[in-house]
């Protein structure tokens, strides 16, 4: 089994509206995934999917389990920070560690006690007495304290400070991951995730309209400050996207396309002006045009 | 089945109800011990009890009138065999204590979306619910009994204090009346019988909180009411055409009180016979065996079973509805 997550003709439909539009897709173990896609584009669904949260058509296996018939066991080997605020309002610090200790056999206590430590928290602190940013850092404290095989992160860090969303990330990278590990995450706000995935994968309208990894990425997006004169040679070469910085022509190209007989080489364009690989804002921005038409 | 899992989840419970499941009885039972307990002691001490009575211008005192050793005796028969009644308060604080914990105990997780949080433990969600069906059934009334036993012995206490200034002496009496000890161990037997009668109850709360997407209290009256009145009208259009009248209304009226009432204590009584004669308070106190008996009698019927069956299939529908509730 290599796949931690392996999804077949995966659909979800809410009446008449389809969430989540027959998707094929394999997550790998040891990657940190980002599934990326405006908001109602179906992430979300497809994540509640693959944690057993709603039933689906298709085929789907987590960690070999089929999310549907198993979720007592995948929930052993998976967890999930579906919405910061979610912590209910009643609970206590030291009661939150103690119950969590208590129901999961993969909680390492000292950990989270230690990272607990290095924050503000107060052991007899109550949810509804802390800050968001506090809430998130006992949230997190709770989940990398569990070894689980699959961490799912949905939305981490919606309505936080700038402060506190890099720290999460942050501690994410240092404390948490490591090649035994995998992680998805699902955002809107990209710039934010760009430099720890190693996966990604847009969402539209319920369809995966990319699924690559960095590495892949790098090497088919390319990004062209084109000169004034290159101009109509430049989009000859049909670019997928192209805007203006400072005056100065930036054109987005893909270089593996499919659709492109023998394909843009890297010598080509470097000959249209100055190239650099695109950023996952800019590409995401270019493969979603038309979606917030 | 995960023992220590539901340890933590009865747990789990006990802290997010603590202030309903715990403080309230505490505060009642203060409450009735201050007030019962200072009314009795004021009143004894500055009222003197008719122990003496003056004929012809002699005064005699309580002894010589006859606070004779077989009244004192059964005036601590009396008060060893229906003392816990000073706790007849809490129970009824109970019934509203568990209506309103059924109603909350799966709606507010989704109100709050801390359901997400809990469903990220490998809880299943089978013992959620038990979680909390244990808890309306057994841990609440638990609470109760234990906080509702104090709270009468101490009343005991301070009533034995208080006729002792005047002379009267109970308190070696009751301490010798097995009755004094009995008493909460038979309130303690009655636990299984409350448990059959108030399954159906506490499934019917527990489904309509996991299933209403707002306001349960609503729904959980507000349909069998809306059912009542529909019958009410079958039944006299049918009168009105037929010239029979249906006799649904006995029915629908017994649905409505099993599906809402059952967690009323001692409302068993109210479902076939009606209270044994031998517990009607008597001039001897109540026979507190009677009660325990009596209560046992009534699982004797086949519909105490059919109902908690019922309750059961209710709980088990509860679940269902939580494992794929999506609240978006």
């Amino acid at each position: 089994m290599n796949s931690v997550i392996s999804a077949k003709g995966l659909t979800k439909r809410y009446g008449k509206r389809t969430a989540v539009d027959g998707i094929d897709f394999e997550i790998p173990a040891g990657r940190i995934v980002g599934l990326i896609g405006p908001n109602g584009s179906g992430k979300t669904t497809t994540l509640k999917a693959a944690l057993g949260l709603v039933p689906f058509e298709g085929a789907l296996s987590v960690l070999g389990f089929d999310p549907r018939t198993q979720r007592d066991d995948l929930m052993q080997d998976v967890c999930f920070i579906a919405d910061v605020a979610i912590l209910p309002r009643w609970l206590r610090v030291k009661d939150a560690v103690d119950f969590v200790a208590g129901v999961h056999p993969r909680f390492n206590r000292e950990k989270a006690e230690r990272y607990i430590a290095s924050t503000s928290l107060k052991p007899g602190m109550k949810v509804k007495e802390m800050s968001k940013g506090m809430i998130v850092q006992l949230h997190l404290a709770l989940v990398m304290a569990i070894d689980a095989k699959l961490l799912v992160l949905d939305e981490p860090t919606l309505g936080l400070d700038i402060i506190y969303r890099k720290q999460f990330y942050q501690n994410l990278l240092e404390d948490y991951f490591d090649e035994h590990k995998t992680i998805v995450i699902t955002t809107h706000q990209v710039e934010e995730v760009e430099h720890i995935l190693t996966d990604l994968m847009f969402i539209r309208e319920g369809r995966i309209v990319l699924a690559a990894s960095m590495e892949e990425i790098g090497e088919r997006y390319i990004e062209v400050m084109v000169s004034h004169d290159k101009l109509s040679a430049a989009n000859a070469l049909q670019p997928i996207d192209r805007r203006t910085v400072f005056g100065k022509s930036v054109m987005l190209f893909d270089a593996g396309a499919p659709g492109a007989s023998n394909g843009i080489s890297r010598q080509q364009l470097a000959a249209l002006g100055e190239t650099r690989n695109p950023s996952v804002a800019d590409l995401f921005v270019a493969t979603m045009k038309g979606s917030y038409a | 089945m995960n023992t220590v899992t539901m340890k933590w989840l009865l747990r789990r419970e006990f802290w997010e109800y603590k202030g309903s499941m715990l403080w309230a009885p505490l505060a009642v039972a203060a409450l009735l011990v201050l007030s019962i307990g200072a009314t009795m002691a004021y009143g004894l001490a500055m009222h003197d009890l008719p122990t003496h009575i003056t004929i012809n211008g002699q005064t005699l005192n309580g002894y010589s009138v006859g606070v004779t050793l077989e009244l004192r005796n059964r005036i601590a028969q009396v008060a060893s065999s229906v003392y816990l009644g000073a706790s007849l308060p809490l129970f009824g604080l109970l019934t509203a204590v568990i209506f309103s914990y059924c109603l909350g105990a799966l709606h507010d997780e989704r109100r709050d979306r801390s359901i997400l949080f809990w469903k990220s433990l490998p809880v299943s969600d089978a013992m959620t619910v038990l979680s909390k069906a244990i808890t309306a059934l057994l841990v609440a009334p638990l609470i109760t009994i234990v906080v509702g036993t104090i709270a009468s012995l101490l009343l005991l206490l301070i009533g034995c204090l208080a006729l002792g200034v005047n002379g009267i002496n109970i308190l070696g009496p009751i301490l010798a009346s097995p009755d004094l000890y009995l008493s909460p161990l038979r309130i303690l037997a009655l636990l299984p019988v409350y448990l059959v009668w108030a399954l159906p109850t506490v499934g019917w709360l527990l489904l309509v909180s996991s299933w209403a997407r707002a306001k349960p209290l609503m729904w959980a009256v507000g349909a069998p009411l809306v059912g009542l009145l529909m019958v009410k009208w079958v039944s006299v259009a049918a009168e009105n055409i037929g010239g029979q009248p249906l006799n649904l209304m006995h029915h629908a009226q017994e649905v409505v009180a099993r599906i809402l009432g059952g967690i009323v204590p001692g409302i068993w009584f109210s479902f076939h016979d009606g209270l044994p004669p031998a517990l009607r308070p008597g001039p001897n106190g109540a026979d507190m065996n009677s009660l325990v008996s009596g209560s046992y009698a009534t699982l004797t019927h086949a519909d105490a079973w059919l109902w908690a069956l019922a309750g059961a299939a209710m709980l088990y529908a509860a679940m269902r509805l939580r494992r794929y509730r999506d609240e978006g």
